[in-house]
């Protein structure tokens, strides 16, 4: 089961989903917006390999905006930190940045219930496209869970801005 | 609704879910991490209008991914239920470092059981390694009677292309 907006709203007021800031306006008929944060980052390296740390530069999204080219790569993140130990979030573009082509995620929807922070957006363009700091990019929904709930606590717990891949820590 | 991680290990346990081989390490709080598997086919290009694929047996050192060509892979694991619809996706480390796992496919219907083909695109150049942690697959309780599938491709265990019907002009 999906949560509608309304129950987005009530579920947040007591404590269940926690979206910092929260504006109830930003809540849609399925959904909750999530506007763009500050920072980005890009990969420096010429190859990324799994098995090392990729190096990487942060910079600010200046207010002005900051156009991608067609086939750009960066990672950004939401303005909100978002979570809840109680439902599981889905992470989707908004209609209108997905007809701009721009991905906001590549292949990972699904956020682990538990988790809380910033969500890290993959920004990849397939169309020369401005991004700006604040605008409506994502939207969360919440989904019921069936079974017993152990909560998230991975690598990413607690994330501000965007976070690169940590995949060289894992063990095997 | 979406299954919990122990939930996923119950539903496991009672033969809801198959997974093989199954590790309970690789257990999420919403999902399962499946592996690659250890080949993987690189579009070539077309000849008399058909896409053509080359295998690539994966070595042990990695193999780098051209950016913007289309792979095609498996997934390690046979996964599938008879009682849960699924969702096969990447994980968060690799969106992060930006290679899709699929192409906008990411439902399983329930019934189907086999080795899932995936539809790898890298959007930077990435060296992938055969059996790594590369996505994840959830599970979904159904509402209403099942109507058996006769969707062919989960007789595939091999990365596998698109196949067109003679006659139909229609993509399976």
């Amino acid at each position: 089961m999906i949560l509608t907006g309304q129950e987005i709203i009530k579920n947040t007021k007591d404590g269940k989903i926690k979206i910092d800031p929260f504006h109830e306006g930003c809540a849609t008929t399925n959904s909750y917006d999530l506007k763009l944060g500050t920072n980005y980052i890009r990969y420096t390296s010429e190859i990324l390999d799994p098995k090392t740390e990729s190096q990487f530069i942060s910079s600010p999204i200046p207010p002005e905006g900051l156009t991608l080219d067609k086939g750009d790569f960066i990672l950004a993140s939401s303005e909100e930190k978002v979570g809840s130990d109680h439902f599981v979030p889905l992470i989707h573009a908004k209609s209108g940045i997905a007809r701009l082509g721009l991905f906001i995620h590549v292949t990972a929807d699904l956020i682990d219930i538990g988790s809380y922070g910033n969500v890290t957006f993959q920004l990849y363009a397939t169309l020369p496209v401005t991004i700006y700091p604040g605008m409506a990019i994502a939207q969360a929904t919440f989904w019921v869970p069936k079974g017993e709930i152990k909560l998230y606590d991975g690598k990413y717990q607690g994330s501000d801005g965007p976070q690169p891949s940590r995949i060289h820590m894992d063990k095997t | 609704m979406i299954l919990t991680g122990s939930e996923i290990q119950t539903a496991f346990a009672n033969g809801d879910i198959m997974i093989s081989p199954f590790e309970a390490e690789l257990v999420n709080p919403n999902s399962y991490n499946y592996r690659l598997g250890t080949s993987i086919k690189k579009w070539v290009g077309q000849k008399n209008g058909q896409n053509v694929f080359e295998s690539i047996i994966l070595p042990k050192d990695g193999y780098v991914l051209d950016p913007h060509i289309m792979y095609l892979g498996n997934t390690y694991e046979t996964i599938g239920s008879d009682q849960y619809a699924m969702s096969l996706i990447g994980r968060s480390s690799l969106g992060r470092l930006g290679l899709f796992l699929q192409i906008s496919a990411n439902l399983g219907h329930t019934t189907s059981c086999h080795k899932w083909t995936l539809e790898i695109v890298a959007t930077r150049p990435i060296r992938i390694y055969p059996q790594m942690k590369i996505g994840q697959v959830s599970f979904w309780e159904n509402k209403g009677d099942l109507l058996p599938s006769t969707f062919t491709y989960a007789n595939y265990n091999e990365p596998q292309e698109s196949i067109l019907i003679p006659g139909m002009e229609r993509i399976l």
